[in-house]
């Protein structure tokens, strides 16, 4: 380490020390800050000492990088990981300046949730063992663009480490351009026979071949672009998996239960897209060589799980609060709700601040349609942009229904809703500002992850 | 209780429409259902046929760059059966790129060229490093309506001289953020760089369109009462 780095990393730890133990507060981007500012390499010294591991992509990337924690700790005494909050430069140089390491035996493992396009300014300070890619999305457009822009951008941190290996959803076609050379671990969903010939509905992106820009055919699809895909012009097709989800046993909103390679395995978290970050930390584990048994060990662990939804007790209502921020991901909560066998209501409510993404036209991809064959007894939209979801939720045929503007208003309406199960869908703002009201009434005590 | 059906086409549904262009649609059924009207979708995509004569909509949304080109590769095999569309009076949206595409050309980003149909006059400049991003409000001075929607877009479009635009920019950049204009009309084409999506937001404009198709396909029937009964969502 060079004096300057010495200095930097007094400095970062120093800020973290009076922040943390001073102040009380858990920041790890003024210290990265502080530290980046004196030696902008700093974080090369600490390339050499830890295993590291990023993880990628638009949606999952928190929660698989939980999952993934939980799984290599069975292994690693030391594994430093970001919160999720921190996933750009600064907050991850914070993260290494203030980790310990405990085993001086094993080398401990960094790993760590990395926004797409912070990637290549990461890899070149921390050296990557390997790349994990979740899945790309169409997600706050007005950000980076397009999905190809935004993979191009993961592309260029990747390339300068063609020995890492890539840790790739193979069901997600998009992961088969760029020809990288690097050695690679796929993983995917094998749970129903390859026999169907399909095309992805109308609102899909992503759908043409690499090879010659034909529409990918499927044999069968999970969701969003995501499938056994194969092209009916030439050769291409999804790659053989490393590691498959071989079938699903039951899913509820609050549980899956599926089969990895015949093993059969559940996590206390509902969703199809959980199940993919599931099997994204599964194969990373095997990579760094977790067996089976300690993974499986990992996933039932008690320990709750916060990823995009939490479960609130409102009086005699069982609330589940989602984020939605993209037609995919609010998609995969529309069919997580089917999955309850109970009657339900629905709350959405929809921001459109910087942070929720100030486009919401994505509303209209959202298949709120679908809800009419299952148990919805009632539905109430609201936030800052409720007009929109209200005329959305109309034009789905849910006729006239109540509004909220002002989300004070959400709890004392939660209390009237006909049906025990509410589902409060919400944008990232709008997901604060009801928390702050929960936790001002008394019905939640901590943050998400805090 | 439908008597009246109307037939639309999703030009390349399944590659261009990257910003919910399909509320458009949405919309156009939520309205024509209640005064007894079918709405029913086709999408129609690389290698289809468009038979002008069947459709009474047409909704061609925009996409990313990389599936605009190769919907432009396609288009020309569908040129002269959209141009007959279109020059019989039917009805047509095109949004962002789908309005881009139905001119003479447009310019990547990165510069590279792309033909459009060249049915219409318009073309479209690139602005290295910038966009035109957010809440956007013109005025349709023809009708004097306000349309509200939402704008993200690199191209600046310039319209020919048989054609108008949509609208004057009264917040918001528009075509090109230089003349004040916002999308375009012809004959019964309607192009625009809104989002939000259009129709869903601004029910006036969605009731004139459903109006055009109806009066279009079944001409006998008095729509304009019918019509006017509806209520039109905007906001
Ligand atoms: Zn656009």
């Amino acid at each position: 380490m060079s004096l300057k780095s010495g200095l930097a990393t007094l400095v970062g730890k120093g800020t973290y020390a009076v922040l943390h133990d001073v102040l009380h507060r858990g920041g790890t981007s003024l210290p990265g800050k502080l530290a980046t500012k004196i030696d902008p390499n700093v974080m090369q010294s600490y390339a050499e000492k830890y295993d590291v591991i990023l993880i990628t992509g638009t949606n999952g990337k928190t929660l698989t990088t939980t999952l993934t924690t939980r799984v290599l700790r069975e292994k690693y005494a030391d594994v430093i990981t970001n919160p999720s909050g921190s996933n750009m430069m600064q907050g991850i140089t914070g993260t290494m300046l203030t980790s310990k390491v405990t085993d001086k035996q094993r080398r401990p493992v960094a790993l760590l949730e990395v926004d797409e396009a912070n990637v290549e300014a990461v890899a070149k300070q921390l050296k990557p063992k390997a790349f994990v890619l979740t899945n790309i999305f169409r997600d706050q457009m007005d950000r980076y663009g397009e999905i190809y822009t935004t993979y191009e951008k993961i592309l260029k941190g990747i390339r300068l480490f063609p020995e890492a290996t890539v840790i790739a959803n193979a069901d997600s076609p998009i992961f088969m351009r760029g020809n990288l050379p690097n050695p690679k671990v796929y993983y995917g969903f094998n749970h129903v026979p390859a026999t169907g010939d399909m095309k992805a509905p109308h609102n899909t992106d992503g759908v043409l071949s690499p090879t010659d820009h034909s529409i990918l055919h499927y044999h069968f699809m999970t969701f969003g672009n995501q499938g056994d895909y194969f092209s009916v012009t030439d050769d291409f097709k999804r790659p053989a998996l490393d590691y498959a989800v071989t079938k699903l046993n039951k899913l509820t909103p609050i549980s899956s239960n599926f089969d990895i390679d015949g093993k059969t395995f559940q996590i206390e978290i509902g969703g199809m897209y959980n199940i993919y970050n599931a099997l994204a930390a599964y194969a990373v584990g095997r990579f760094m060589g977790v067996s089976a048994d300690q993974i499986q060990q990992a996933f039932s662990s008690n320990a709750q799980i916060f990823g995009r939804q939490e479960a609130v007790k409102v009086d005699d209502k069982e609330v589940t609060i989602v984020l939605i921020k993209n037609p995919v991901g609010a998609n995969q909560v529309i069919d997580m709700m089917k999955t309850d066998d109970q009657p339900f209501s629905m709350i959405a409510l929809l921001n459109a601040n910087y942070a929720d993404g100030i486009d919401t036209s994505w509303i209209w991809d959202a298949d709120f349609e679908s809800l009419h064959d299952t148990g919805i007894q009632a539905v109430a939209t609201g936030g800052e942009r409720y007009k929109d979801l209200y005329v959305r939720l109309k034009m789905a045929n849910f006729g006239d229904h109540p509004v909220y503007q002002d989300l004070k208003q959400i709890v004392p309406a939660i209390k009237t809703l006909p049906t025990k199960r509410v589902y409060i869908l919400a944008t990232y703002t709008a997901m604060l500002q009801l928390r702050a009201e929960l936790k001002q009434q008394g019905y939640i005590h901590t943050g998400m992850g805090e | 209780m439908a008597d009246y059906k109307l037939h639309t086409a999703h030009l390349y549904g399944d590659l261009m429409n990257t910003y919910g262009d399909f509320g458009n649609i949405v919309a156009l059924r939520y309205y024509a259902h209640q005064i007894g009207v079918e709405v029913d979708e086709k999408i129609i995509s690389l290698g289809d046929d468009f038979d002008p004569t069947i459709y009474d909509f047409v909704l061609f949304g925009g996409g990313q760059d990389y599936e605009q080109m190769i919907v432009a590769d396609d288009l020309p095999d569908k040129a002269p059966a959209l141009k007959q569309y279109i020059e019989t009076d039917g009805p047509f949206l095109g949004v962002c790129g789908g309005f881009q595409l139905l001119g003479q050309y447009f310019l990547l980003a990165d510069g590279t060229r792309v033909n459009g149909i060249g049915t219409l006059s318009h073309y479209t400049l690139n602005q290295p490093d910038n966009r035109f991003i957010g809440n956007i409000t013109i005025h349709d001075e023809v009708n004097d309506l306000e349309y509200h929607g939402f704008e993200n877009h690199q191209g600046r479009t310039f319209l020919g001289d048989d054609e108008r635009p949509l609208g004057k920019v009264v917040k918001g950049n528009g075509n090109n953020g230089e003349d004040g204009g916002e999308g375009l009309v012809y004959r019964n084409v309607y192009g625009t760089y809104f989002h939000g999506p259009i129709l869903t937001r601004n029910g006036n404009l969605a009731l004139h369109i459903l109006q055009l198709a109806l009066e279009r396909r079944y001409p006998d029937v008095d729509w304009q009462d019918k019509i006017a009964a509806i209520t039109p969502e905007f906001f």
